[in-house]
């Protein structure tokens, strides 16, 4: 608790690579929540303490079956009602995940606890720029009140620059 | 000579088995660049002797034209392409492969539904379930399929009793699905009721369990809100029912119990998914298992599954305080997520309601357990939100048998 601040948290926390178990890393963070206001998202500093593996070569590979689709990427129900993703679309499933992740940052308390439920719709839009960029419905699922919400997010990505929301 | 003699052949054959043959027939989707292409396609549509067979006609050049080409004309089909500069891309290799598998599928699937087996590793419709507990109840003398009363859209509420006599002799009670969208426990009641049916006789725990006691499974406590979860909205969690006075549908079951009713933990605004109804018991979803349990009279454990979270809780919900078997539940509680925990490592956190989840009033388990059934516990099944409500059906027996593990060492401790 601090007074007239809000309440921190310090977190030692252990990372596991959904897509290589048994590969994991520590990370240390520490999270403030501020008092009242229920307008600004918590404050987050982590360090990972450890090396990332590296995704280089299959966000390149990624990237360039991207480019040269010659109609945009369209897709929804991700996974499907029985919990199945085509193959080719686990990058996107991937990339909603992450973005997903900023939209929780930006909305939670400490009386929240969202998870991403569906990615309901993604679109691309051809840019003449080098990013990617997809339009996303991502239902969002909140247990406390239980509800499931569609968010509208628009995803910026580049394999060296990563992610943008 | 030889290609002759081969055509001949399957000829025959296919004439004897009044089959016709596609051996080696190609499908090619053809991508006209301008008018001048098209027409050429149709020139070709024109030459009969070909028996070129268009499955998308040349029309305009945008769209795509697919033809299937039999085995003898591929080769001047495709010459004539590309000396035209005509784009085009294969299909299917040989359409004959394609049927052939095509065969061998359905096939399989008939031979499937003749031996009726209900594949336990994939999600089903109402129907589907439905069918299987009749299924059940006939194989097994010991089972029986009671109706304990009707959903708000008139849909029957199925219990199968498994029970080897005796009269009212101490119950089990286990629920499934009285939130919708939480599909593996509808899906993994199946595997249990199954599995309790055909091991009894050769399991040594269940046969003395149902040699004492009787069980009853209720699989989808939420008809209504599991067809809509099919038909309209596979996030739908609520009942269905209409609420006077407002646009939006349906109640929370689990909120509708009168242990805590109306209290912190549930909502008021019947567009949440957390409202808990105009008044206890209003669900009739609910009122139909409040009466048969009352009725009955001699429950000593209510079981309900709910996903996702892997939590393994006893009340209460609708306080914060424990109960005064706390410590009996919390051993119990401990020893049932160590056998979960015994089979493919799964971990489930245990605890009362309000301190491993949240404080939610008019839950189930508090209303068993404030009406003296001791062993109530709910269960939040797999995962822990990575596929969450979506869980791949491939994890439907793993999730279904180790949290039969857990359930057995509850029901023997009763």
């Amino acid at each position: 608790d601090i007074d007239d601040v809000g309440h921190k948290y310090y977190l030692e926390l252990e990372l596991e690579d959904v897509l290589d178990k048994g590969r994991t890393v520590s990370c240390t963070a520490e999270v403030l929540y501020h008092l009242g206001s229920k307008s600004s998202a918590p404050d987050v500093q982590a360090t990972v303490q450890g090396e990332l593996r590296s995704t280089q070569e299959a966000d390149q590979e990624f990237y360039n079956r991207i480019r040269s689709l010659e109609k945009e990427l369209v897709a929804e129900n991700i996974p499907d009602s029985h919990g199945n993703v085509p193959p080719e679309l686990e990058p996107i499933h991937l990339l909603a995940w992450a973005a997903s992740g900023y939209v929780i940052w930006q909305n939670s308390t400490e009386n929240t606890k969202f998870h991403l439920a569906q990615v309901k719709h993604v679109k691309q839009v051809k840019r003449t720029d080098e990013d990617l960029q997809f339009d996303y419905v991502l239902l969002l699922h909140e247990m406390v009140s239980q509800e499931v919400a569609p968010w509208e997010v628009t995803v910026l990505w580049h394999p060296q620059r990563g992610a943008r929301v | 000579a030889n290609m002759k003699l081969i055509l001949i052949f399957s000829a025959l054959i296919g004439a004897s088995l009044c089959l016709e043959t596609f051996v080696g027939h190609q499908v090619l989707r053809i991508k006209t660049k301008n008018e001048e292409e098209v027409k050429q396609l149709q020139l070709l549509e024109s030459l009969e002797h070909l028996e070129l067979d268009f499955w998308i006609n040349p029309s305009a050049p945008a769209l795509p034209v697919d033809v299937r080409i039999p085995a003898v004309s591929v080769q001047s089909v495709k010459a004539f392409l590309e000396s035209q500069g005509i784009e085009y891309s294969i299909l299917i290799e040989d359409l004959q492969d394609v049927l052939d598998k095509e065969q061998q599928d359905m096939a399989e699937s008939a031979q499937r539904q003749r031996s009726s087996t209900f594949d336990f590793g994939t999600y089903h419709t109402l129907d589907e379930i439905n069918n299987e507990l009749d299924h059940l109840a006939s194989e097994y003398s010991f089972v029986e399929k009671i109706q304990i009363g009707e959903s708000y859209e008139k849909r029957p509420l199925y219990v199968l009793k498994f029970s080897t006599g005796g009269s009212n002799r101490p119950a089990i009670w286990l629920d499934a699905g009285i939130h919708s969208r939480e599909w593996v426990t509808q899906a993994s009641a199946m595997w249990i009721a199954n599995k309790i049916a055909s091991d009894y006789g050769t399991d040594a725990s269940i046969t003395s369990l149902l040699d004492k006691m009787d069980l009853f499974l209720l699989p989808v406590a939420n008809p209504d809100g599991f067809v809509y979860t099919h038909t309209s909205n596979r996030m739908w969690r609520k009942t269905r029912s209409k609420i006077p006075g407002s646009i939006c549908v349906g109640v929370d079951p689990n909120r509708n119990w009168d242990a805590g009713f109306g209290g912190p933990g549930a909502s008021n605004k019947p567009c949440s998914d957390s409202y808990h109804g105009p008044s206890a018991n209003s669900e009739v979803e609910v009122k139909s298992v409040v009466d048969f349990i009352k009725n009955h009279g001699n429950f000593k454990a209510f079981l309900t599954l709910h996903s996702y979270s892997q939590l393994l809780m006893y009340p209460y919900g609708y306080k914060c305080t424990r109960p005064d078997d706390y410590a009996e539940l919390e051993s119990l509680g401990r020893a049932a997520a160590s056998s979960i925990r015994s089979l493919y490592g799964t971990t489930f956190q245990v605890g009362t309601i309000c301190k491993t989840i949240y404080q939610a009033s008019g839950g189930s388990i508090d209303w068993s357990y404030d009406n003296g059934i001791k062993y109530s516990f709910a269960f939040e099944l797999r995962d822990t939100g990575r596929y969450g409500f979506l869980l791949p059906a491939n994890q439907i027996v793993p999730t279904a048998t180790e949290t039969w593990l857990g359930l057995k060492k509850i029901m023997e401790h009763v």
